[in-house]
């Protein structure tokens, strides 16, 4: 499909867990004047008229198709009720759709590339996933939905932030970039965003999406847990039950002050602390503390195994451990007490990274062929497409004036002209989100399609 | 409505308007009265105007549904009319004097369906996943179990003593004398239309995934179609039982089902139409098949098997929003989105 100007109505589709926030957000939307028509699509029953605007309830209906591809699956209430719509004269500026807390994104999203009355009425503008910031640690490394949610925004809305600590916020928003580097990222208390950060995003902001700040990129720690604790002058004990490994690398470093860059430093000092020669540690011997000192905890071969602890300066700990104490139902244990940990922290281990969801973005000059453009997507897509969330790209193809842009959900894909490239340099920016991606694969596979 | 220019230089016959109208809105349901006096045209927007079938005088405006008019249905007297809408309604109108008989609750906020028995005093509405069966009073004879999913079609037998439901996972048969369904057709895909054979032998459907499914009714076994360019909406048997004519696509695709049935046959396609096949009506009595389309091409065919050829074209401004036959046959009334009405006659068949 071909055209120059777009006519179709743009859809937001709003998605996020239980309690994120879209209710209140949608309400707002429904509330606010501006000066829009809008269409709301929700999750509840009953037809409502608010105003100028139409609230709808829809009921959740997934049609999975009878070949089994994941990406005939479509969501048959909206192509009803969208196909409805469409035929009023009061046409709609906007419309928005709320998915289910648990909703997979996918369908919703594959609805407006598959049908074809709903592709020639509508398009989909923006995916915009609310993110409790207090709670989505608790799905975010577990949950599929959440990972699918997240990867395959367009927007994202941090919501609830006066309820979480800002570095703990920096550290979700670098987590999230991590996964997701083409969404927009807002941060929001009870929902509060201007309309125009999430209607009619119109897209195309690859220029965001491919220049990362490396900083931002969360690295890769050799530890899976930290924790705080304070301690007096004494000894104590890390006592640890049997795990599933014999041994377990750990540090225990001070820490100057609970301020975020105390925290940073310390962290640091663990990193490098990490990779320092090994030191074994067994049953009943002393833990080494400080700076440069790893230790090697060796397990006895069943039950628990205890290590000691001396403490001689008064104040905060870090302890950082290889695996994640629960692991080993691993404690501290003082003269008289059980110390809990002030403040834990998890990593992201490093060795799971395979199955992670990640963004691969690729810049290149030229003009490219696009009969080979086609035929690498398309294998591509067959191939990978289950993998592929999200795809988004501006090209720059041979022959045509204008800029060629297209977007896609797993193995659907919309492209058409777009404004002419004018004085602009012509150039290539496109970025995949999905699981499983191969960085080098992508970018030679593209390059193959650059015009000789 | 305007000639289109053609190639070829045969004559053909000329399809000759009789009168027209424009509702000033999108025409969602064209339906004749059984005696043919009097069409119904429900607008997406609410009302129904009824007009005078010979002339296009209009007789009434019948005020619908205020959220929107889904679907409506003729009764096999002609004088009562059911619709129903978003207001959550079945509604029945008196065609003579205007006044609304009944209005009872479909059981859920859409009412998307509705059709009066072509033999019998029943009617059927499926409102969601409620499907509810009334008498020509209003009374509630029986609410059936919820459906697996959104009931998408509902059709009558021809001879009115059956009734078939679609839904996500098939076809579901009832006897409206009984409570139980008499037979379900399961099939894992979504089923968007169906259509019987007027012998009933057959029931055809249209599905999501560009399919059209034969369900042979006395064996349930079934037969599917694939290759359809988009889902299939678009579905008319021939009076004979013959021929299933489909859409899914800019060409109509037509299945010769005497003999040993459509399997691993070649179907016969008729070209024409630029844009998708939105609508398709065979005559009741006779071989000539009347397509439309988003292109806003009307085209009338006479469906042979081996030289179909169009008899007659007009192209409107917007695409095709409904086609109906006249219950003699001779006309055939054709609406556009933009809200035009025609109704004409096709010469020289």
């Amino acid at each position: 499909m071909m055209n120059a100007v777009d006519t179709r109505v743009p859809v937001a589709v709003l998605t996020g867990f239980l309690g994120s926030g879209k209710t209140t957000l949608l309400n707002r939307i429904l509330t606010e004047n501006h000066g829009k028509k809008i269409a709301v699509i929700e999750n509840e029953f009953g037809e409502v008229g608010i105003d100028n605007d139409l609230v709808i309830g829809a009921e959740e209906e997934i049609f999975e198709m009878n070949n089994g591809c994941i990406c005939c699956t479509v969501r048959g209430d909206l192509i009803r009720i969208l196909g409805h719509l469409m035929k009023r004269r009061d046409k709609f500026d906007y419309i928005m759709i709320e998915t289910t807390g648990m909703a997979d994104p996918g369908p919703v999203a594959q609805t407006f590339y598959v049908d074809d009355d709903m592709q020639q009425k509508l398009h989909l503008d923006a995916i915009v996933t609310l993110v409790d910031a207090k709670h989505i640690w608790e799905h975010i490394d577990d949950s599929d939905e959440a990972k699918k949610q997240l990867a395959f925004a367009d927007v994202i809305l941090l919501n609830k932030i006066d309820l979480v600590a800002p570095e703990d916020l920096e550290r979700l928003e670098a987590r999230i970039k991590s996964m997701n580097s083409m969404a927009k990222i807002y941060r929001s208390r009870d929902a509060v965003v201007e309309m125009d950060k999430i209607l009619n995003v119109g897209g195309f902001n690859l220029d965001r999406a491919l220049d990362i700040d490396p900083k931002f990129m969360e690295p890769e720690y050799p530890f899976e847990w930290s924790g705080i604790y304070q301690l007096n002058p004494g000894t104590c004990e890390w006592v640890m039950g049997e795990g599933p490994d014999p041994t377990m690398g750990a540090a225990l470093l001070p820490l100057a002050n609970t301020g975020l860059a105390a925290k940073e430093a310390t962290l640091m000092d663990a990193v490098l602390t990490f990779s320092d020669d090994e030191q074994a540690i067994k049953a009943g011997e002393m833990m080494r503390l400080g700076k440069g000192q790893y230790n090697q905890l060796v397990l006895n071969e069943s039950g628990e195994t205890v290590f000691n602890i001396e403490i001689q300066q008064p104040g905060y700990y870090m302890l950082f451990t290889e695996h994640h104490p629960d692991e080993f139902d691993a404690r501290l244990r003082g003269a008289d007490s059980v110390p809990d940990p002030l403040e834990a922290r998890e990593y992201k281990p490093d060795h799971e990274h395979d199955e992670e969801v990640t963004s691969v973005g690729i810049s290149v000059p030229g003009d490219l062929q696009l009969e080979k453009l086609n035929s690498w997507l398309s294998q591509l897509l067959q191939v990978q497409g289950q993998d592929i969330f999200r795809m988004k790209g501006v090209l720059s193809v041979r022959g045509w004036d204008e800029r060629f842009v297209f977007q896609g959900v797993h193995m659907l894909f919309d492209g058409r002209a777009d404004r002419p490239w004018g004085e602009e340099l012509r150039h290539n920016k496109l970025i995949f989100i999905g699981r499983n991606l191969d960085r080098a694969a992508l970018e030679n596979g593209f390059r193959e399609c650059l015009a000789a | 409505m305007m000639q289109r220019k053609r190639k070829s230089k045969r004559a053909q016959p000329a399809l000759k308007a009789i009168w027209r109208a424009n509702i000033d809105d999108h025409p969602i349901g064209l339906a004749w009265s059984p005696e043919g006096n009097i069409l119904a045209v429900a607008g997406v927007s609410g009302p129904i105007t009824l007009f005078d079938g010979a002339d296009g005088a209009v007789q009434r405006v019948l005020p619908g549904h205020a959220l929107d008019t889904m679907a409506i249905s003729w009764h096999k007297d002609s004088r009562l009319l059911a619709s129903v809408g978003q207001d959550g309604k079945v509604r029945l109108w008196d065609a003579e004097t205007g006044a609304q008989r009944s209005e009872m609750a479909g059981g859920a906020s859409w009412v998307a369906r509705v059709a009066f028995c072509p033999a019998g005093d029943w009617l059927v509405s499926a409102a969601g996943r409620k499907l509810r069966l009334w008498n020509s009073g209003g009374e509630l004879i029986r609410e059936y179990p919820d459906a697996n999913s959104t009931i998408t079609d509902i059709k009558w037998r021809y001879d009115g003593k059956q009734f078939a439901i679609s839904a996500y996972n098939g076809v579901v048969l009832y006897d409206p004398e009984q409570a139980e369904p008499l037979r379900r057709f399961e099939w894992q895909g979504s089923t968007l239309t169906l259509e019987w054979s007027r012998d009933g032998k057959y029931i055809a459907t249209g599905d999501q995934d560009s399919t059209v499914h034969f369900w042979i009714t006395a064996s349930g076994q079934d037969l599917q179609m694939w290759g359809y360019e988009t889902k299939v909406l678009e579905l008319a048997w021939s009076f004979n039982s013959r021929y299933l004519a489909t859409g899914g696509g800019t060409q109509v695709v037509i299945w010769d089902c005497s003999g040993k049935g459509p399997a691993n046959t070649r179907p016969i396609m008729l070209e024409g139409h630029q844009q998708l096949i939105k609508h398709l009506e065979f005559q009741r009595q006779g071989m000539l098949l009347a397509s439309g389309g988003n292109d806003g091409l009307l085209a009338i065919w006479k469906v042979k098997k081996n030289k179909p050829v169009m008899l007659a074209d007009a192209v409107f401004r917007a695409p095709i929003a409904g086609l109906a036959w006249s219950p003699d046959d001779r006309r055939i009334a054709v609406s556009d989105e933009s809200g035009t009405l025609s109704i004409a006659a096709v010469q020289g068949n």
